[in-house]
C-alpha cells in the first residue's frame, strides 16, 4: 500500500533525460579512448602444441644426456684400451730389446726361483 | 509496431555486439534516461552524473560480449551505474549537499505536484549515505522490489529492507523539520 | 686341356691374391685369425680393437695436462687403427701356433720389413718386430711374441712415428729400442 511520501518519492525521483546529443558524446568519448588490451584467453590455445614442444625437447634433452653418458663411456673404455695396448706394445718390445741386448727376462714378482 | 521493440532491443544488442556503431548507440539512447537518472539521483549535479553516466556506457562498450538479453542489459546497467556511483559517494564526501542550480527537473514538475516539497526529498536523499541512497533511488525511480534492489546492489534482502525502512523514517522526519541537517550513516 | 684350365685358374687366383696381399701390406693392416675358441683355453686374453673413430674417441678423454698422456696423443693423432690379441695360458704351448704362422706369413709378403728378431731357445721366446713401409713412410707396426705361456699379436696401423714411440720410452713400458737404427738379428 502506497503512502503519500511514497507517491511523492517516486514524483521526485522520475527519471530525467540527459541533455541532447547525450548519446553522440558516449560515442566520441569512445573513439577517442584508445581500445583496451585484448585480454589473452584464460586457456592458450597454444597449450597442446606448447606441451609437445616441450615434451620434445625433454626426449631429445635425455636422449642427448644419455648419447652423451654413453660416448663419455666409450671413450674411457677406448682410452683404457690404449693405454693397455701401449702397456703390452712397450711389453713386447721391451722383450726384443733385451733380447737383442743378450739380457735374460728379469723374474716375474710371483716367480721364486725356485 | 509495439510488437517490434524487444526484438528490435535485441537485434540492436546482436548487432552491437558484432561492432556495429550505430547499433550501439541505438542501445545508449535507449537506456540512457535510465542509467543518467540513477547517476543524477545518487550524485545530484547533473555534469558529475552525465560523466558517470558516459563511463557506464564505456564500461557496457567493452563488456558487450558478457551481456546475454536486453533484460540482462538493463539489470548490468542498473548494476553498474549504482556501484559506480557509491564508489564516487564514498571516494569524495564533499558531495553531500546538492547545488540548487543543478536541481532538474523543476520546470517539468507536474502541476499537481508541490515543487518545492519534491527537491525538499531531493534535498533530503542526497543526505543519505551511499547505501541507503541507492536503494531508495532504485525503489522509487526505477520501482525495484527490495529483492530486485538486493540482487541489483548486491546485498542481503534484510539489509535493503532496513536501509529501506531507515532512510523513509530519516526522509519523514526531514520533511517535518524545516531545517536540513546532514544525516550520519550511524544515525540509519 | 683339363690340367691347362685348372693351372690357368690357380695362376688367376694367385695373380689375383698378390695385389690383396700388397695392398694388406701398404696399409700396414693384417687380416688377424679368429681366435675365439682361444678364449675358453686361455687364463687371460687382451683383445684391443681401435678404428679411427676410437682412437680418435680415446684421444679425447687422454689428459692434457699429463706429459706422459699428451706424448700417447701426439702419437696416436697419426695412426689409423691399434690391435692386439694377447693371451696367457696356464700350461706351456697351449695354443696353435699355426694360427701365429698365418699371420706371420702375411707379413712376408713385401712392404712389410722385418725390423727385429729375437729367438730365445733358453726361454724359448719368439719376438719379430715389422714395419710396413710405403716408400720411405712408415705406415705400419706388427709385433708378434711367442713364449711358452703366452703369445701376444701387436697390429698398430698408421703412420707410426718412431720418434713418437721413442719419445715413449720408460712410459707405459715402452723400452728403448733404437728402432730409427739399422735392424738387428740375433737368434
Amino acid at each position: 500500500m502506497n503512502t503519500p511520501l511514497d507517491d511523492e518519492l517516486r514524483k521526485a525521483l522520475r527519471p530525467v533525460d540527459p541533455d541532447e546529443g547525450f548519446a553522440e558524446r558516449v560515442m566520441r568519448r569512445i573513439d577517442s579512448t584508445p581500445a583496451p588490451l585484448q585480454r589473452r584467453p584464460r586457456w592458450f590455445p597454444a597449450l597442446p602444441v606448447a606441451l609437445a614442444a616441450s615434451a620434445l625437447l625433454g626426449t631429445i634433452l635425455i636422449y642427448a644426456w644419455h648419447a652423451e653418458r654413453e660416448q663419455q663411456r666409450q671413450g674411457l673404455e677406448a682410452r683404457r684400451q690404449l693405454i693397455e695396448a701401449l702397456h703390452i706394445t712397450g711389453e713386447k718390445l721391451d722383450l726384443a730389446y733385451r733380447g737383442v741386448n743378450g739380457e735374460t727376462r728379469p723374474p716375474a714378482p710371483d716367480d721364486t726361483g725356485a | 509496431m509495439k510488437g517490434d521493440e524487444p526484438r528490435g532491443a535485441a537485434d540492436s544488442l546482436d548487432r552491437a555486439r558484432s561492432g556495429d556503431r550505430v547499433a550501439f548507440a541505438t542501445l545508449v539512447r535507449s537506456h540512457q534516461r535510465v542509467v543518467y537518472s540513477l547517476a543524477l539521483r545518487m550524485l545530484s549535479h547533473r555534469h558529475e552524473a552525465e560523466d558517470l553516466a558516459q563511463e557506464v556506457f564505456m564500461q557496457l562498450h567493452r563488456s558487450l560480449a558478457g551481456i546475454q538479453s536486453d533484460t540482462h542489459l538493463l539489470f548490468w546497467l542498473r548494476k553498474v551505474t549504482t556501484n559506480l556511483a557509491i564508489d564516487r559517494l564514498r571516494r569524495d564526501r564533499k558531495r553531500a549537499t546538492l547545488p540548487l542550480d543543478d536541481d532538474p527537473g523543476i520546470a517539468d514538475e507536474p502541476l499537481e505536484s508541490d515543487p518545492l516539497l519534491q527537491r525538499r526529498l531531493r534535498e533530503l536523499l542526497a543526505l543519505l549515505p551511499a547505501d541507503p541512497r541507492a536503494v531508495v533511488v532504485l525503489r522509487y525511480q526505477e520501482d525495484l522490489d527490495p529483492t530486485e534492489i538486493a540482487e541489483t546492489l548486491e546485498m542481503s534482502l534484510n539489509t535493503v529492507k532496513s536501509h529501506l525502512r531507515r532512510s523513509i523514517a530519516t526522509l519523514r522526519e526531514g520533511l517535518a523539520d524545516s531545517s536540513v541537517t546532514p544525516l550520519s550513516r550511524d544515525s540509519l | 686341356m683339363k690340367t691347362f684350365t685348372l693351372k690357368a685358374i690357380v695362376a688367376l687366383l694367385l695373380l689375383a691374391s698378390l695385389p690383396c696381399e700388397r695392398a694388406l701390406a701398404a696399409d700396414g693392416r693384417l687380416l688377424l685369425p679368429d681366435f675365439s675358441a682361444l678364449e675358453d683355453k686361455a687364463s687371460e686374453v687382451v683383445d684391443v680393437n681401435l678404428n679411427t673413430a676410437l682412437l680418435g674417441l680415446a684421444a679425447r678423454f687422454l689428459d692434457d695436462k699429463s706429459p706422459d698422456e699428451v706424448a700417447v696423443k701426439q702419437l696416436v693423432a697419426g695412426l689409423t687403427g691399434i690391435y692386439v690379441k694377447s693371451f696367457a695360458f696356464d700350461g706351456d704351448f697351449a695354443y696353435p701356433k699355426a694360427d701365429i704362422e698365418v699371420v706371420r706369413k702375411q707379413l712376408s709378403v713385401p712392404g712389410w720389413q722385418k725390423l727385429v728378431e729375437v729367438r730365445s731357445r733358453k726361454e724359448q721366446t719368439h719376438v719379430d718386430v715389422y714395419l710396413s713401409l710405403d716408400g720411405d713412410k712408415v705406415n705400419g707396426l706388427a709385433i708378434l711374441a711367442s713364449e711358452p705361456r703366452q703369445f701376444t699379436i701387436v697390429n698398430i696401423v698408421g703412420s707410426v712415428d718412431l720418434r713418437k714411440l721413442h719419445q715413449l720410452e720408460g712410459r707405459f713400458g715402452v723400452p728403448d729400442l733404437r728402432l730409427e737404427g739399422k735392424p738387428p738379428t740375433v737368434k
